[in-house]
């Protein structure tokens, strides 16, 4: 007995190394039962925790979206607020195991992070009170008085990268910016389109469409996770053309008067 | 010796078909095992059976090995990089017309405007064409077919809406430089067209089939790897009973070594040890053709087609003010994605810093030790320094330094108001022309992505070359090996007739 019983053992040692190295995707979030996601909490028509605790905004409906077609049920996610600075941390660490929070995918970035989509192609885009009309793109913004939101990068693309002249005015928060330009404390605010849309639905302001950069927003993977990137990337694709991401795009901005791109954004490609 | 308490396995190869009730059922009984004939049967079975599995456990892993050289050299490995070419054709038609419209009634300028209008119908069929490959890989997958016919009914759209700016263009009769607004109208709509519908599916048909071959090539890799194991495993448990044999043989019988045994003992050896090299090099080749040649060749073909569109907009800033800030960034865009350099902390990231950025790094490239990322960036840190690659992204990269220089020039140029002194330099095709400057780059870009390719071509070559002898090899090897066992047994069994 004792060479066959040998024999087994050596059987099963060998037969479940042969596993290990055939699913090479381990790990990978096609095959988890549920998933956390990263979203915003902050950013109205994007990721917005209510008195509730309940996300809603484009990026949550496209995470669920996404998510069922990776076989994983609305009732087995759970979103957690993920803040800019803490991204990449949460994926690397596993808190999170992917990320919808306005995250513009860079080449730095990619160096840490695995990118699915872009899901959408956000552009820096203007925001001025509905009475004005000096204002047609951003060259126009020249000794104006422009929103200087606390720890964005948004305004030194217009004062730095485009050289604008423009009058930065320090502001905490986005929301601090719309009360200031609807009581004429500053002229204009810059941002992302899909956040400014979030804000103008609150009245009184209105969208310049002038875009003058492109923002992918990407969905964040642990670094990587090829299959799952390759997964996402599909889900999305049908998200375009079943016509769900239209409906979403005009469900969360479309009021705000924005010019929103409803065919499928050009991939990153997963690496 | 424990041999002899050995279990029956008798599933795998019965032992002789029963021709009486009473032999059936001593069979049953196991009282045939207390036989020293019986016992020997037994043994032989268990090494056949043995040796059955190791043959085809080899079989599976050569056919694994097999099929992956197949996908990945011969069927959607070149199919992939020929979808490819839709991205670079369709951005290339598009390229095509806004030379064009900039050149005005000039014909001669640049390329000049029939050369440009025989490019523009050159790329048309080569696009259809890398559609019809497309549509091929994508098979019966619905999503994909449905891509490859948005991306067909989309290009007969932008052939309209071309074809009417080129017409309008043609009325207008205008000098070289921006086209009065109605051929700049409808010029948009055939640009956004491209640019936001068109070459997003294009850029995603080739990725989504690039996806396939890398699930392909991960699963045929390590099936490979772990049938290495396997016939590893089988080979061992085939010596070790051989072994036992030998020494029950050598023992029960008083002799010292069975000639049939030992060969069989010798052959098996040769077969596992020729196997796991066979295997472990076709493992190799596999990786190879994967990571140094088709994705290089892919990534390549990408950093093409992107540059070629940014050269594009070159032309779109000039052609068209209003959008000159728009088409200045994503030139910028582009640029960043074949080469991305970090300003450094606090600097914004615009084409001043990029050319400054641009500048420094690549004079200070070393291969392996890129400080730049992007497509040369991937390319910089794969290559091995002092190879063909290697020199070839060398003059590579200076070319597109060149094709960054003259991008300034022309910039500051029409920042000051020179725009005819900017369309000359941009059309130039003599020395210091931005279009000598501008195919010099390519040239050197294609040539590079040749070294990858002969690279491909070499690992795939090579893969079908060790496995030709093996079609026949295992099933053969162990013929044989079954062969001798049975020999060296058989005078064995006859002293008991």
């Amino acid at each position: 007995m004792r060479l066959s019983r040998a024999a087994a053992a050596l059987l099963l040692a060998l037969s479940s190394a042969g596993c290990a190295l055939e699913s090479a995707d381990a790990g990978s979030v096609v095959h988890k039962r549920s998933l956390v996601i990263g979203v915003k909490a902050d950013q109205p028509g994007l990721g917005l925790k209510g008195p509730d605790g309940r996300y809603q905004g484009f990026d949550v409906d496209v995470a669920t979206y996404v998510a069922g077609r990776l076989g994983v049920p609305p009732s087995r996610l759970r979103f957690r607020t993920t803040p800019s600075s803490a991204r990449e941390q949460a994926l690397q660490s596993g808190a999170v195991d992917l990320v919808f929070a306005t995250y513009s995918i860079t080449a730095k970035r990619k160096t840490q992070v695995t990118y699915g989509g872009p899901y959408y192609v956000a552009h820096q885009a203007i925001l001025v009170r509905d009475d004005e009309t000096g204002i047609r793109n951003v060259r126009d913004l020249k000794g104006r008085r422009i929103c200087a939101v606390t720890g964005s990068n948004s305004w030194k693309r217009v004062t730095e990268e485009r050289k604008v002249a423009a009058v930065p005015v320090d502001t905490p928060t986005y929301g601090a910016c719309m009360d200031r330009l609807t009581s004429g404390q500053v002229d204009a605010i810059s941002t992302d389109d899909l956040i400014l849309a979030g804000l103008a639905a609150r009245g009184g302001a209105k969208i310049v469409n002038a875009p003058f950069t492109d923002e992918k927003y990407g969905v964040g993977l642990r670094k990587g996770d090829l299959a799952g990137c390759e997964a996402v990337n599909r889900a999305l694709t049908e998200m375009y053309q079943d016509g769900t991401a239209a409906a979403l795009l005009n469900k969360w901005f479309a009021k705000a008067g924005l010019e929103v791109t409803t065919s499928v954004p050009q991939f990153e490609g997963c690496s | 010796m424990t041999t002899t308490r050995q279990p029956p396995v008798p599933a795998a190869r019965p032992g002789p078909p029963a021709r009486r009730r009473g032999r059936l059922r001593t069979f049953a009984r196991g009282r045939w095992l207390k036989t020293i004939p019986g016992r020997i049967r037994a043994s032989v079975a268990l090494l056949l059976a043995l040796l059955a599995l190791m043959g085809i456990v080899l079989t599976v892993a050569v056919g694994n090995a097999r099929q992956g050289v197949q996908t990945m050299g011969h069927d959607a490995g070149p199919q992939v990089v020929a979808t490819g070419a839709l991205y670079f054709a369709l951005s290339d038609m598009d390229a095509q017309v806004a030379d064009v419209l900039l050149i005005g009634r000039d014909h001669g300028l640049g390329i000049g405007h029939d050369e440009s209008l025989r490019r523009y119908e050159q790329r048309r069929d080569a696009a259809a064409q890398a559609a019809v490959q497309a549509a091929q890989l994508a098979g019966q997958d619905a999503k994909r077919q449905q891509n490859v016919r948005d991306v067909l009914n989309g290009l007969g759209r932008y052939e309209q809406l071309a074809g009417e700016a080129m017409l309008l263009n043609d009325q207008s009769g205008h000098a070289a430089g921006p086209p009065p607004g109605n051929v700049l109208r409808v010029y948009r709509q055939a640009t956004d067209l491209m640019k936001l519908e068109l070459l997003p599916k294009a850029y995603n048909l080739t990725l989504d089939s690039g996806a396939t071959v890398r699930q392909s090539y991960e699963s045929k890799r390590a099936a490979v790897l772990s049938g290495r194991a396997w016939v590893v495993l089988t080979a061992v448990l085939v010596l070790a009973a051989l072994a036992v044999a030998q020494l029950y043989l050598a023992r029960g019988f008083r002799r010292t070594v069975n000639p049939g045994l030992a060969l069989a003992t010798l052959l098996t050896l040769v077969l596992a040890v020729a196997a796991f090299a066979q295997l472990s090099a076709q493992a190799e080749h596999l990786r190879v053709a994967k990571r140094d040649g088709f994705d290089s060749v892919l990534s390549l073909s990408r950093a093409r087609a992107i540059s070629h569109s940014a050269f594009a907009d070159e032309s779109r800033y000039l052609l068209d003010p209003d959008r000159a800030d728009t088409y200045e960034q994503t030139y910028l865009d582009k640029a960043l994605a074949v080469l991305y350099v970090d300003p450094g902390q606090g600097k914004p990231v615009n084409l001043e810093t990029y050319y400054a950025t641009l500048d420094r790094d690549v004079r200070g490239f070393t291969p392996g030790r890129a400080r730049f990322l992007g497509f040369f960036g991937d390319e910089a840190h794969q290559v091995r320094p002092a190879g063909a690659a290697s020199d070839a992204l060398g003059q590579t990269l200076r070319a597109y330094l060149a094709v960054q220089q003259n991008d300034r020039r022309m910039r500051e140029l029409a920042g000051r108001g020179d725009r005819a002194g900017a369309i000359r330099l941009r059309m130039g095709t003599g020395p210091g022309g931005a279009i000598r400057a501008f195919d010099d780059y390519d040239r050197a870009l294609v040539s590079l992505s040749e070294t990858h390719r002969r690279g491909f071509d070499a690992a795939i070559a090579a893969g079908d070359g060790g496995l030709r002898g093996w079609k026949w090899l295992p099933l053969g090897a162990a013929l044989v090996i079954a062969a001798l066992i049975l020999a060296g047994v058989r005078p064995r069994l006859a002293e008991f007739r």
